[in-house]
């Protein structure tokens, strides 16, 4: 199936300031993709890029195949677009907004604005001045979902909903990804990414560190494996074994594994002693992420 | 066609450009209505001839006691392409370069509307307001036959169109200047500045011999400047104005195309 969102060596530079750097980028239809990074990392920048907001210094970025630069005002007609910092006209409301950024080549659903209505218990008859900005968001999701675009591009989405606001809100982009729409979700929680998205890029100081899916990452993170047993184990025994990192012993009968991938070989030693109690944490992407956020090189900066 | 863009800025701006339509009004009704207190007072006359430097630093050459004269010194030649000129670049200015810095464009690049369909209805709302706020004021002028001023409709109905394209003019100016940089403040200021200096040019020149022959080159020259409320606005002056607006459109097209709008 052809990606939804490509890019090819995308890179945008601000003069010397830092833009994004040979970026590449695929969503598959149908999917949530999640972008993560630090705030000021390039998510915007590549998402503008996207929209043609901006102008790639070099390299291409497709939308559903088409050419972001020539071909912009068709793409926008299949995308709904919620963006980082939302900022509305003041004294409109919600319904004005509607209207009058629906408009006739891009017609709104009634429906479907009546239903995220409902849902999110959305505010449309006041003048947007007098929202919170929890409610303002709400008002911009409406505008980014009320002509069922085939593709979401969502900047922060969440920023601003309470926190049941988000799972609904959650929930409401499994559903979109069920009815073979896709998804581009940019934002800095790995929480909210890691809950909905089949896939994941992080980018940091403007260049893609990883992409993969979240069972992916999670299989390459350590997790901390306890063991004990009735008898004495040389701790030995299971150092050596795959995906094993490191063996801490606690007095002779007890030990803590570091284990990354599967558990299979450990389980497996473990079953020829007799094994009084097995504990695994769960990986912790945190801990993957914040090492990827910092960088592998220690601070050498040459993403300018 | 995606008209609800225009929508919403003329929407956004009803209330402030009544405001200035019927304060200019209100100023052309009094500047009339006080006419015929001062249609005898030669010794107005006397004083220009005697000072024609100052006279000209507000736009006003011959006599002001005749009825052309006196609506030229008091609204033609100065006050009505000021406010005119305020209006649209500020307009100008604020529609592309306003709404990025507001950060509220991004909902509009949004959507499926070319860059060159958004800055066209932009143009068109600003040719609105422009005209929008002299209607009143031409009104008001007509109004002044109860008062002696017994101007010919020609020539008043085509000053004021003259008023109106050099309002555009600029106004477009503006409007390129803020779709080109995103810079609302440089986009007044620039264009506030070119607007000031051709002003200058063409009510000083007759009075410096080094500038007559620049004058030409000052739009005022072309719209206000040439006695044009009492001949009519020419077609050579239409000709220039419109070529003025055309330029500064086409301008505007391909900067705001370039532009990278950001975040």
């Amino acid at each position: 199936m052809a990606a939804v969102v490509q890019t090819r060596a995308l890179t945008k530079r601000y003069g010397r300031a830092r833009g994004v750097e040979d970026l590449d980028l695929e969503v598959a239809p149908g999917t949530i993709f999640g972008f993560l990074g630090p705030n000021g990392a390039g998510k915007s920048t590549t998402i503008r890029t996207l929209l043609d907001f901006q102008r790639p210094t070099s390299g291409e970025a497709r939308v559903f195949g088409l050419d972001s630069r020539r071909d912009s005002v068709a793409i926008h007609r299949r995308v709904g677009y919620l963006p980082g910092e939302l900022t509305l006209y003041d004294r409109l409301t919600g319904r004005e907004h509607v209207r009058l950024l629906a408009g006739p080549r891009r017609a709104a659903s009634p429906a479907v604005v009546d239903a995220l209505v409902e849902r999110f218990g959305v505010e449309l008859d006041r003048p947007v001045r007098d929202l919170s900005k929890g409610n303002r968001q709400k008002v911009g999701l409406v505008l980014a979902f009320m002509h069922e675009p085939e593709l979401l591009v969502l900047d922060e989405p969440t920023s601003g909903l309470d926190p049941l606001m988000q799972d609904e809100f959650l929930r409401l982009l499994r559903e979109t990804a069920a009815e073979g729409r896709t998804v581009l979700l940019s934002s800095h929680s790995l929480d909210e990414v890691q809950r909905v998205a089949d896939r994941v890029s992080l980018i940091r100081d403007g260049r893609l560190v990883v992409t993969a899916t979240i069972a992916e990452l999670q299989a390459q993170v350590p997790r901390s494996v306890a063991l004990s047993f009735e008898s004495p184990v040389a701790p030995g025994e299971f150092a050596g074994l795959p995906g094993v990192t490191d063996v801490v012993a606690d007095g002779d009968r007890a030990l803590t594994l570091s284990v990354t991938g599967p558990v299979d070989p450990v389980v497996k030693a473990a079953a020829r002693h007799t094994t009084v109690e097995i504990t695994a944490q769960p990986a912790d992407l945190e801990t993957l992420f914040l090492r990827y956020y910092r960088g592998p090189d220690g601070g050498g900066g040459d993403g300018r | 066609m995606g008209g609800d863009l225009a929508r919403v800025d003329l929407r956004m701006r009803r209330r402030s450009t009544v405001a200035y339509a019927v304060g200019l009004a209100l100023y052309t009704l009094v500047v009339v209505v006080l006419y015929p207190a001062f249609k005898d007072a030669t010794s107005l006359d006397e004083t220009i001839n005697q000072s024609p430097g100052l006279a000209a630093l507000f736009g006003v050459s011959g006599s002001i006691t005749s009825p052309d004269g006196w609506m030229n010194a008091n609204l033609y030649a100065n006050f009505l392409p000021l406010i005119v000129l305020m209006l649209t670049i500020g307009y100008g200015a604020a529609a592309l370069a306003g709404e990025e810095e507001a950060g509220r464009i991004d909902l509009v690049l949004a959507l499926p509307l070319s860059r060159r369909a958004i800055l066209l209805q932009k143009a068109a709302v600003l040719l609105v307001l422009d005209v929008v706020v002299v209607v009143p004021t031409v009104l008001a002028v007509f109004a002044g036959r109860a008062f002696e001023i017994d101007l010919a409709a020609g020539p008043v109905l085509t000053c004021t169109l003259g008023v109106v394209l050099l309002g555009a003019a600029f106004g477009v100016l503006a409007l390129a200047i803020g779709g080109g940089t995103g810079q609302r403040g440089g986009a007044i200021g620039i264009t506030a500045a070119l607007a000031a200096a051709a002003y200058l040019l063409s009510s000083l020149a007759p009075q410096v011999p080094a500038l007559k022959s620049w004058r030409p080159l000052s739009p005022f020259y072309w719209s206000v400047g040439n006695g044009q409320l009492s001949a009519g606005l020419g077609w050579d002056g239409l000709a220039v104005l419109v070529a003025l607006c055309a330029a500064a459109l086409v301008a505007a097209v391909i900067v705001f195309d370039r532009h990278d709008v950001r975040a």
